[in-house]
């Protein structure tokens, strides 16, 4: 006997697709190299985490050449992270031989969810990780009574 | 299609040794440790993982395919390590089949490597180790040998599973968690958790290559990191960050 479909059926269904589609933009994030042989470039490890105040992004840098990182706004909700390496590396140091490429410097783009105020973006290299600091857009006050 | 998980022997594993369990986790911690174990120690590949639940992936090494998950030992101790991040799904069959296995083999105790991800970890000058056990006596080790246990909190992932069912089951299993980054591979926090192992069962395995050529390590996880971000974030690790809800002691 069918069963009557129920608002919860409805609801799980949805729950469900979402699901599907967050999965598949997950699986799209890690379907291309990290590394570019024909810019030289390997893709770091980046991260973004936003809270009440602020926007901060970090990359993982090891062996970058801290007076070559350079961080630049491309546009209101993409920042472009660019650094050379101190040493080249290739395929080969990784004991893989069956490609070619060396690398030679690092570039990332990270896309930030929500406006900042690029003006006033700081930006701090420490203990290997890059750390930058993008205040979110002010909005307006609103009194709370 | 069947699908179960099979631990293949290569040669013939003797019983009632120590094992190892370092998988990829947050800051790689586990993972980065264990393969640090293996050359070290100088161990070979003993026993290797089968399972149709694992992605179609293989490691050729030397022109020859080899299991991504395997156990490498002897010498006296077993070191279970992956290549690749286990697939969320499939991390109850894994882990059930592993502490089956690790009781067929009247294993002496297992420790599993792991972090405990913290979200100011660049602040932190140097890492702490927690640990966690499957029984009192071993708890007591832990704090004989200067390791604050867990008093509350949540542990989720392949460890977490392998505590409880080793709780349950009664085999002897510890958990060590070195305070590490949740998405940077950690080669300073393997060290810490290595030299915490090393207090537990009583053995000098040198850490100091790890710290030397921590850049080398990072860059070369990066790509094991980013696949184990994936899986981290579909077994929602980050419930590790959340507070316990209230409680009357």
């Amino acid at each position: 006997m069918r069963r009557r479909r129920s608002i919860f059926d409805i609801i799980r269904e949805r729950m469900e697709e979402l699901e599907a589609i967050a999965d598949e933009m997950l699986d799209q994030l890690v379907e291309r190299p990290s590394w570019d042989v024909n810019a030289h470039s390997l893709e770091p490890l980046c991260d973004v985490s936003v809270s009440s105040d602020r926007v901060i992004v970090t990359a993982d840098l090891p062996k970058a050449d801290p007076r070559s990182i350079r961080v630049s706004g491309i546009s209101d909700d993409l920042i472009e992270i660019t650094a050379n390496m101190k040493v080249k590396i290739n395929f080969e140091d990784f004991g893989v031989t069956h490609r070619r490429g060396e690398f030679s410097r690092f570039s990332c783009r990270v896309s930030l969810p929500v406006p900042v105020d690029t003006n006033r973006a700081k930006a701090r290299f420490r203990n290997g990780i890059l750390e930058i600091i993008l205040p979110r857009k002010k909005g307006y006050e609103i009194k709370v009574e | 299609m069947s699908e179960k998980v099979e631990i293949i022997e290569r040669v013939s594993v003797p019983n009632g040794l120590k094992m190892i369990l370092g998988l990829p986790d947050v800051g790689l911690v586990g993972a980065i440790a264990a393969s640090h174990i293996i050359s070290k120690l100088r161990l070979e590949e003993v026993a290797y993982f089968k399972s149709n639940l694992l992605p179609p992936v293989i490691m050729l090494e030397k022109g020859l395919p080899r299991s991504p998950i395997r156990v490498f030992g002897d010498k006296g101790i077993l070191v279970l390590s992956s290549e690749i991040a286990i697939p969320s799904a499939s991390i109850y069959a894994i882990m059930e089949r592993i502490v089956d296995w690790v009781g067929e083999k009247k294993t002496e105790v297992i420790y599993t490597l792991g972090g405990l991800p913290v979200p100011n970890r660049h602040n932190i000058e140097k890492p702490k180790v927690f640990g966690a056990a499957s029984n009192e006596r071993l708890l007591k080790k832990l704090d004989e040998n200067g390791i604050k246990a867990i008093e509350r909190g949540f542990l989720v992932g392949p460890q977490a599973l392998i505590l409880n069912l080793c709780a349950e089951k009664g085999i002897p299993a510890v958990t060590l968690l070195a305070e590490c980054f949740y998405n940077y591979p950690d080669p300073e926090a393997s060290s810490i958790v290595i030299q915490a192992l090393n207090r537990m069962i009583d053995m000098e395995i040198d850490v100091s290559e790890l710290i030397e050529k921590g850049e080398e390590v990072r860059l070369a996880m990066r790509d094991m990191m980013r696949r184990t971000q994936a899986e981290l974030a579909r077994m929602k690790k980050s419930h590790e960050y959340d507070i316990p809800g209230y409680y009357i002691r």
